[in-house]
């Protein structure tokens, strides 16, 4: 008995400077740590109990160079032409048993189906790449910073980053761009500066340290064990799509008055500018109307310029609000908001010189 | 006493193992998938080379009666590295610990107990030690091997 108590004794000093070296990641095992399996033996010969006896083995384990990059949520970003700063995210995780900076660099797609399902027909300008700094989740101007990189991400750990754009004008409702965000596996040698991009161990295993890749494969279009990754965002453009029309009815003569009116010199004719907004798109505020009035017309200051009237089965309706101005011979007025859908109008009378 | 031995045998191992009359040997390997010139596939074992989380590892214990005599009563008492998840042995007759080599049983025998006091039964993962005792002396001149798997974890 007292033979096996010294080697358990020996056994378990040993497992205790393998457990040193051993926290339980999810990632693994940290790259660099020792595996040591100890056995022990005990037995009789001819009845009495023999000095039991035991044996080691040891190897290192290998840093495992892993990680993802993936969109945040799974949602296209809805923008609008012209848009300044449209944001889509992403989350770049260490799965892999070292910690590790990851260099980042954002693209267009150049066509093709986009993440969302769309067809990517225009690539946005201006792409820059944001740290979500507050770790809010949300792009906050001033506050996450511009980067470069991920500095030193520990095994498990993950970071959100914002890919940030700025899309032209001149696009219609449902036109794609797709965006993608390109993660690069790089040494977490110092903090604060990007360390040189990770290479694989060539070659037969060394005692040291060996370094694998484990990026996978999919169906995106990711190499398996390249020591990149991307994922890709998109971003949908919600327009208004606004088409505008003018007509005129004549309202009074000299001679008819208001029964059958003829275009005769003095007559009153009424001006109806209407403007559409195509449905499906988006609303359309601040629209502003200006009209030239014909040469050999005068402007009636007693009607107005009605303003937001509307329109029943093509015809002008006679409201509105008379906000509408008249200078130098152009009728102007702004309609504050036309949504999807809805159509609305600016109203003037001219009299014929 | 306990002790003075403990230290000799931690300065003087050379010594107490050559009073034995068996030779014990442990080994690790791990296994790989390596294609066949044919294009089927098929399971080897290597040294341990460039060894990641997640490789499947095959721990090979081998023993040789160099004696004269029948080395009866033979226990193979392994516990398993704090980085290597076990999953299960190839070698029949093996019992196990999920505490730390306190108590011994099938896996079926053993539980686990859970934070909030309750139990549950052991799996694979929980298992702390493998032990195999021989049912039949070795004798003189035999060797044999058990053999046992695990994960890095």
């Amino acid at each position: 008995m007292k033979t096996i108590l010294r080697y358990g004794a020996t056994a378990s000093l040993l497992a205790f400077v393998a457990g040193t070296a051993s926290p339980a990641f999810a990632a693994g095992t940290p790259a660099g740590s020792t595996i040591t399996n100890n056995v022990s033996v005990a037995y009789q010969v001819g009845g009495v109990s023999q000095t039991g006896l035991s044996a080691s083995n040891s190897f290192t384990v290998d840093r495992k160079v892993n990680f993802t990059v993936a969109e945040d949520g799974n949602a296209t970003t809805v923008v609008s032409p012209g848009q300044l700063a449209a944001v889509t995210s992403f989350v770049v995780t260490n799965t892999s048993n070292a910690p590790l900076d990851f260099g980042l660099a954002a693209t267009n797609r150049s066509g093709g189906t986009a993440a969302h399902g769309g067809t990517d027909n225009f690539d946005v300008s201006n792409l820059r790449i944001y740290a979500d700094t507050n770790n809010d989740g949300d792009y906050d101007p001033g506050t996450d910073v511009l980067i470069t990189y991920l500095d030193q991400i520990a095994a498990d750990a993950s970071a959100r980053v914002f890919v940030v754009a700025d899309v032209p004008l001149g696009r219609s409702t449902n036109d794609v761009a797709g965006v993608r965000l390109t993660g690069t596996a790089a040494e977490a040698t110092a903090a604060g500066s990007q360390g040189a991009v990770v290479t694989q161990t060539a070659g037969a295993n060394t005692a040291g340290v060996d370094t694998v890749f484990a990026d996978t494969v999919s169906a995106d279009g990711n190499i398996a064990r390249d020591g990149i990754h991307f994922d890709e965002d998109d971003y949908t453009i919600l327009a208004a799509a606004l088409t505008a029309t003018k007509s005129s009815r004549v309202i009074s003569d000299p001679l008819n008055g208001t029964t059958n009116p003829k275009m005769i010199p003095g007559a009153v004719v009424e001006y109806c500018i209407t403007v559409a907004n195509g449905s499906g798109g988006a609303a359309a505020a601040n629209v502003a109307i200006s009209d030239t009035l014909p040469a050999t017309t005068a402007y009636e200051a007693t009607f107005g310029v009605k303003v937001n009237g509307t329109v029943t089965g093509g015809v002008c309706n006679a409201d509105g609000v008379i906000v509408g101005s008249h200078a130098a011979g152009v009728v102007s007025g702004t309609i504050p908001s036309i949504a999807a859908g809805d159509t609305r109008t600016v109203l003037f009378r001219v009299t014929i010189n | 006493m306990k002790f003075l031995l403990i230290l000799l045998a931690l300065l003087l191992p050379s010594a107490a193992l050559a009073q034995n009359q068996v030779a014990l040997n442990s080994e690790v390997f791990v296994e790989r998938a390596v294609r066949n010139a044919d294009g089927t596939s098929r399971v080897a074992l290597e040294t341990p080379g460039v060894v990641t989380p997640g490789d499947p590892l095959v721990f090979v214990l081998r023993y040789r009666n160099n004696g004269s005599a029948p080395a009866a009563d033979f226990v193979v008492t392994n516990p398993i590295p704090d980085s290597v998840s076990f999953t299960g042995s190839e070698s029949a007759g093996a019992v196990y610990s999920v505490d730390g080599g306190r108590s011994w049983g099938t896996l079926a025998q053993l539980s686990v107990r859970n934070a909030d006091g309750s139990s549950r039964p052991a799996a694979l993962a929980d298992v702390t030690h493998v032990r195999w005792r021989l049912a039949s002396a070795i004798p003189a001149g035999a060797e044999g091997e058990l053999r046992f798997r695990g994960v890095v974890k």
